[in-house]
């Protein structure tokens, strides 16, 4: 077994509210950041998004500096090497034709100055992959704290490509739903703290994660979940886990037709149909590169609390390998958490978190 | 760690293990021509992206390289990186809806680096670990961490590229496939450096 490596969350800023506590209670409400917004598709459609309307310019640049303001006050005391991760599918997309990552790291370095960046890219698997990277920095004894940063901001760019592959609903996000018709494209940035020094906050243990390839498709979800069930099957054996220890899984679900069919599957081969599991994307909204991070946040949140979220937008099963979908707010102790996610590239990652004992 | 072999693609030609094997330098169009020379059947070529295109190449060189006997359908992780993620591909995508005034999906799926590596999944039943990473600057120090973290979590080898087309014109992609030797050897970022060094030179 690894030394331990622990993690907590520092900051989120979403639609929903720019502190946790605000996403807490969101949440416990069941209330989504998704809105009509007038004008937001191709050639002036309405769309659903999950928009931080408050950001009238440079969503990107201004997302990730508020965040970065509430990471930095809970992000004190710590000593050692520290490097950040951050993981987004486009950056700063507003800055087409020109680099859309060349803004990233001086922004970082006016909050962490001089600390090593790293950029992760890899479509909407790359908030889990970042956080087990973070991991694997530190098991190499390369840094003693990697602060992991999820964010994408909404763009027309990203919009209109969701709208050319009819991928969008026209409604609300419907994770897992018989009714569910595409998904909601939303906005965030979430931050995250793993580290080998336990922090003083509320923090969960990271037990394990991989990432795998479906090597079937490059924009559309295996049938057979293949890839997700490699992952899960490694990231169980690196943690030293199986699925009857799983109390939780925070799914990815972007209510597509298909994605969500695939996971349902993956699930059922992974023996963990039946275990109490959601997709936030009812309140996210699809984050995109910040989703792994934001979801993970809201997993720890459910640990800390013991609370179960419902997978907001379900109503009937709808996918060909039912599951345990949360449909309303539960209280339950909840020690081990399995975090999923799937993505364009055919890529999917897993990680498991722990409560210490 | 040591570098089992490597291969280097560019308009000016192709090259694996320091040896061209195909000059393109006078084709007009380059990648076109050393996937020909490449003698492979592979139609779905044409329909990806340059980055894709590039990687797709200088791993068909690679595959009698890799380590026999090994569960390469699980335990090969692919590390890729670059500079300028997708941005060939981004721009040619908003022409679509900003000129055109017809978002094209054909280019949109291009929009994203890892794309690259799920062509090559797909292409050789890859199955195993894959992460993109966006970089100012080839780094070797940073390839040879991220490698031996992925063999330290049980991964047999790992398939390294720098893969950039940008929008300036510039293209390459130096792939190097990397595992554990039983000796601790020296370290790998002198060579890869030399190496990348090297081919930008030919």
């Amino acid at each position: 077994m690894h030394k331990p490596v622990y993690i907590s969350h520092l900051s989120l800023v979403t639609p929903l509210g720019n502190t946790v506590e605000q996403h807490f209670d969101g949440f416990k409400n069941g209330i989504s950041g998704i809105k009509i917004i007038e004008k937001g598709g191709f050639q002036d459609t309405n769309i659903p998004l999950a928009k931080r309307t408050e950001i009238t310019s440079n969503r990107y640049d201004t997302l990730l500096r508020e965040a970065l303001e509430k990471a930095q006050l809970k992000f004190t005391g710590l000593s050692g090497k520290t490097a950040v991760i951050v993981s987004s599918t486009k950056g700063n997309i507003d800055l087409l034709p020109g680099d859309t990552f060349a803004g990233t790291q001086p922004i970082i370095h006016e909050f962490f100055p001089k600390t090593d960046t790293f950029i992760i890219s890899n479509a909407c698997v790359s908030g889990v992959i970042a956080i087990n990277t973070a991991a694997d920095y530190l098991l190499a004894g390369k840094y003693d704290h990697v602060v992991v940063i999820g964010i994408d901001a909404v763009s027309e760019f990203v919009s209109y490509g969701f709208q050319s592959l009819f991928a969008l609903s026209n409604e609300t996000c419907k994770p897992f739903d018989k009714s569910r018709n595409g998904t909601v494209l939303g906005e965030g940035c979430g931050i995250v703290l793993v580290t080998i020094e336990k922090p003083s906050d509320f923090a969960v243990l990271y037990k394990g994660g991989s990432s795998s390839n479906d090597a079937n498709h490059i924009s559309g979800p295996s049938r057979t979940g293949e890839g997700l069930v490699r992952s899960i099957e490694k990231t169980f054996k690196r943690s030293g886990l199986t699925a009857s220890k799983i109390d939780f899984v925070s799914a990815h679900g972007t209510a597509t037709v298909f994605n969500d069919e695939m996971e349902s599957i993956a699930f059922g081969r992974t023996n963990l149909d039946h275990v109490p599991l959601n997709s936030m994307k009812g309140y996210f909204g699809h984050t995109l590169g910040a989703a792994g991070v934001l979801e993970t946040i809201m997993s720890i949140v459910s640990m800390e609390k013991n609370i179960l979220f419902p997978n907001l937008g379900f109503k009937e099963t709808g996918t060909s390998v039912p599951l345990n979908i949360i449909q309303r707010i539960e209280s339950k102790e909840l020690t081990t958490v399995l975090k999923t996610a799937s993505g364009f590239g055919g890529g999917n990652a897993s990680l498991i978190l722990q409560k210490q004992s | 760690m040591k570098i089992l072999a490597h291969s280097y693609v560019c308009p000016k030609g192709t090259y694996l293990n320091g040896n061209r094997l195909f000059d393109t330098s006078e084709e007009e169009n380059p990648l076109k021509s050393a996937y020909q020379q490449l003698g492979v059947e592979y139609p779905k070529f044409y329909k990806m992206d340059v980055l894709s295109k590039m990687a797709f190449i200088g791993t068909e060189l690679l595959l009698p390289f890799f380590p026999k006997g090994a569960d390469l359908e699980n335990d090969l992780q692919l590390i890729f990186a670059n500079s300028s993620a997708s941005q060939n591909t981004d721009n040619l995508f908003v022409e679509s809806y900003e000129q055109i005034k017809n978002p094209s999906p054909s280019l949109f799926v291009y929009t994203l680096p890892n794309i690259v590596t799920g062509e090559l999944c797909i292409r050789h039943k890859w199955y195993g670990e894959n992460c993109f990473f966006v970089e100012d600057a080839f780094n070797p120090a940073h390839f040879s961490d991220w490698a031996q973290m992925g063999l330290n979590k049980g991964n047999n080898s790992c398939l390294c590229a720098w893969v950039e087309a940008k929008t300036n014109g510039e293209q390459e992609c130096f792939l190097f496939l990397l595992t554990n030797s039983e000796r601790d050897e020296h370290s790998i970022e002198l060579e890869l450096s030399t190496l990348i060094k090297q081919y930008r030179n030919e």
